[in-house]
């Protein structure tokens, strides 16, 4: 479960993220939309301890991610937009030192691990040194690593970018497997369709404020737009709030 | 709602961490070796030959040093005691300042800019773990030059001491233990600018470099600018060492360094209750116990502030860059009328970059920082006109310095610019600009960068050893030719041998492609100055010492010398050109 009481995020003057209030159930798969510079990649920087909230409180499965950030990390699985990996390990070598951090026993790490690989399809490269990889590769490796201590919350930023056709259905299916198995998953994304497809619930940033928190037909329902599909009706409403921003 | 949690995580203990991270090391390390043997014998076998020529170089002239001033001065004397004892405190005094500039930079470049840094932190490790893994890391890349240098000085003394095998065997825990301590000071001192003043940081370490140079400033005033004195003198060395003794202060850990290797390395005993090794065990503990004290300490700090810190780091306001110091790219790029519209732009464009990266100027102003301070302070010495061939000889040994100094710094940053370039490497790939024009935009920028320092440098060396106008103008010339030179094999091999996967310059030039590049450099210094030194000596030495003159004649000496300047003009020539023209042919069927 994800928390976020009034979380604030300052650059000096500049409010990146603005008194978000936020809960993301367990068996929820929950996708951030919003444009460049909305406060998407902050908000997850904050969730996985890379950066301390200014204001206010965020809580994954009950742990403060401030005073209780290596605890609150034990249950989280994190894939970043940039997937890195150690150019001079192979892929089994970094799933190995990620099973160890995360203090799995030995033998549940090997038996982690050959599940992972089985299930991200990395046996043909594996075994080889993660300087030869594609973006592809390094990405379902990071999943993989995400998943190996079988996380309460996964946080996902942009999980589709690098993928190709293949590797794109087998994330949206696990995903959604993940959700029905009682994981609590945050994606932040800028590839509607997914968010539409996957997501249970979606919440819309900008500026920092969440504009809308809702299903997709909840949000058809509030722009009336019936026919739109979520393109649509994530433009109409940014179209509204700039109107609104200039008039106001 | 019920919440729940991860069935097989569970906090690792420090011991497993700990192990986690030892392994992890092993693994790094053995895929780089077994990679390396594997698929690039050659180059580990060129870099360890070159390492071995340059370690057996350094010794020989250490030994020969050593042997010098115990044949000068007798091994049993006690000014040969107090003069070895001078210059171990200062050689090692100087080094410490340098490694807690070169770990702090380093370190700050690992624990705050690095992708794996980044990633450690999204995993449950203990966040003093992440500042010792990286401590350990700037430990090793910013002493491994300590250790180069220091290590042929001190086998060499060993061996014309006539040391006890104990004293090689206790060389490696005395230098290991000594390292530690200036540089988790450095690292300290990075923690706590970072977490306290974040906004200030670039302002606080510009700072503490203007003072270290100041106060070595002030210190070498007193030591050796305080009067016009007669050079070579005995009441000149006598005062000198007497003003050195400030480097003897107890509390210096260069100081236990040097006092516990000297003892080590006494062969006699004075008296009946005097024990050299139990003395040298003695300053070994004491260093290895503030060595341990020092990495808890930063290990404390990096607990309770890493996280805070990096997480502020990140959060500060970035201010517009938009037209700040535009107007010193454009003054600058006025006084290169030659480059075209095109080298111009892609200059202000490395020199934007250069500018904005503390990492890189910070190390730029320390060491010309430190040459021009040891220059000011050369002092216009008097001198006898028999001495006059000596300070010739201190004027090219100051050439030299510079020159090595100008190829550690085109090692260290002009050799990794086309690595650099890295994924980006697209961009100039694009562009609508020649390939050619872009390496020679790097090499413009590398030579006029280096340029006006080194001259400088030369001219205030010249100036103050009252050099005659011919020297002068040989040494500018060499000097010129150096920069050309050294800028030539940096940015050609740079282009030859780039390693794109690397992000950290250091590593970059610590590479294959770095060794080969400071080796060459190395060569083409002394050789330069082997070329054009020992025409004008004779040429001094005749000049200025009439009993010499009477021997020989001045003009087949001049001819020399114009004979020594062509040769480096053409090896000059040859080393701006020939790297240049492989770097040329590589650069232009790169890949990206």
């Amino acid at each position: 479960m994800i928390e976020l009481e009034g979380a604030t995020r300052t650059y000096g003057a500049k409010v990146a993220v603005d008194a978000l209030r936020l809960t993301i159930p367990p068996g929820e798969l929950f996708a951030f939309l919003g444009p460049n510079g909305a406060g998407k990649t902050t908000t997850i920087k904050m969730l996985v301890g890379l950066l301390r909230p200014s204001g206010g409180s965020i809580r994954v499965c009950g742990l403060d991610v401030v005073s209780q950030a290596r605890e609150a990390s034990l249950q989280i699985g994190y894939v970043p937009d940039q997937p890195y990996l150690y150019e001079k390990l192979t892929g089994r070598e970094f799933l190995r030192f990620i099973a160890d951090m995360y203090g799995l026993d030995a033998r549940v790490a090997k038996e982690r691990v050959e599940h992972e690989i089985r299930r991200f399809e990395l046996e043909d490269f594996a075994d080889y040194l993660a300087e030869s990889y594609s973006h592809g590769m390094k990405q379902r490796t990071v999943f993989a690593s995400a998943l190996l201590h079988d996380p309460a919350v996964l946080i996902v930023d942009e999980p589709m970018v690098g993928l190709d056709p293949h590797s794109a259905r087998l994330v949206k299916n696990l995903l959604r497997a993940e959700a029905r198995a009682g994981k609590t998953i945050l994606m932040s994304t800028h590839t509607l369709h997914v968010a539409e497809e996957i997501a249970d619930r979606i919440g819309i940033l900008a500026h920092g404020r969440l504009r809308f928190l809702g299903t997709v037909s909840m949000l058809r329902d509030e722009i009336k737009q019936e026919h739109l599909e979520l393109e649509g009706l994530y433009l109409e409403l940014m179209s509204q709030n700039l109107d609104a921003s200039q008039s106001g | 709602m019920n919440v729940r949690y991860s069935s097989l995580a569970r906090a690792t203990t420090i011991e497993e961490e700990a192990r986690g991270f030892g392994r992890l090391r092993q693994r790094l390390l053995r895929a780089a070796v077994f990679g390396a043997l594997h698929n690039s014998r050659l180059r580990i076998s060129v870099v360890v030959l070159l390492s071995l020529a340059f370690w057996g170089g350094l010794y020989f002239l250490f030994r020969e040093g050593f042997a010098f001033l115990a044949s000068y001065i007798g091994q049993a004397s006690e000014l040969y005691r107090e003069t070895v004892e001078i210059i171990f405190n200062i050689f090692f005094a100087s080094l410490t300042i340098m490694l807690v500039f070169s770990a702090g930079i380093i370190f700050y470049g690992g624990l705050y800019r690095s992708w794996e840094t980044r990633m450690l932190l999204t995993l449950p490790v203990r966040a003093e773990r992440i500042v010792l893994y990286r401590f350990q890391e700037s430990l090793f890349f910013s002493s491994w030059g300590f250790f180069l240098l220091g290590s042929p000085m001190l086998v060499a003394y060993g061996v014309v001491e006539g040391s006890p095998w104990l004293y090689f065997m206790l060389l490696a825990p005395f230098v290991l233990a000594f390292a530690c301590i200036p540089c988790a000071c450095g690292a300290i001192a990075c923690l706590l600018i970072v977490d306290r003043i974040p906004r200030a940081r670039r302002y606080v370490v510009a700072a503490a470099v203007v003072l270290v140079i100041a106060g070595g400033a002030t210190i070498a005033w007193s030591v050796f600018g305080a009067r016009e004195s007669d050079l070579l003198t005995a009441p000149w060395f006598q005062d000198t060492v007497h003003r050195l003794s400030f480097s003897e202060h107890r509390l210096l850990p260069s100081w236990w360094l040097s006092s516990g290797l000297l003892e080590a390395a006494r062969t006699q005993r004075l008296a009946i209750n005097d024990f050299p090794l139990a003395e040298s065990v003695k300053f070994l503990g004491l260093l290895i116990a503030n060595a341990m004290a020092s990495v808890v300490v930063l290990v404390l700090i990096g607990g309770a502030s890493f996280r805070r810190s990096y997480s502020a780091l990140y959060c500060r306001h970035s201010n517009s860059r938009r037209g700040r110091f535009a107007w010193i790219d454009h003054r600058i790029m006025t006084l290169i009328p030659f480059a075209t519209s095109q080298v111009r732009l892609l200059l202000v464009k490395d020199l934007r970059v250069f500018r904005r990266d503390p990492l890189q100027w910070s190390q730029f102003l320390i060491f010309f920082g430190l040459l021009g301070l040891y220059f000011v302070n050369i002092r216009r010495f008097t001198y006898e006109s028999h001495y006059a061939a000596w300070v010739n000889m201190i004027s090219f040994l100051n050439l030299a310095v510079v020159g090595l100094i100008l190829s550690t710094f085109t090692t260290r940053f002009i050799f990794p610019m086309i690595s650099l370039e890295g994924k980006r490497f697209w961009i100039l790939g694009l562009l609508p600009v020649e390939r050619d024009t872009i390496l020679w935009g790097k090499f413009v920028f590398a030579s006029v960068a280096s340029l006006a320092p080194c001259c400088l440098l030369i001219l205030l060396s010249d100036v103050m050893l009252r050099i005659s106008w011919i020297v002068l103008a040989v040494h500018q010339f060499t000097c010129v030719m150096l920069c050309l030179g050294l800028s030539g094999i940096a940015v050609g091999l740079g282009a030859r041998m780039p390693n794109f996967s690397e992000r950290s310059p250091s590593k970059i030039a610590a590479g294959f492609g770095g060794t080969v590049n400071l080796v060459l450099s190395t060569l083409y210094i002394l050789v330069e100055v082997l070329l054009t030194a020992p025409p004008c000596h004779f040429y001094v030495a005749t000049s200025r010492d009439p009993l010499a003159a009477r021997f020989a004649d001045a003009a087949p000496i001049e001819m020399w010398i114009g004979a020594g300047t062509a040769a480096a003009v053409l090896i000059g020539l040859a080393a701006t050109f020939v790297p240049m023209r492989i770097g040329l042919r590589a650069f232009r069927t790169m890949e990206f």
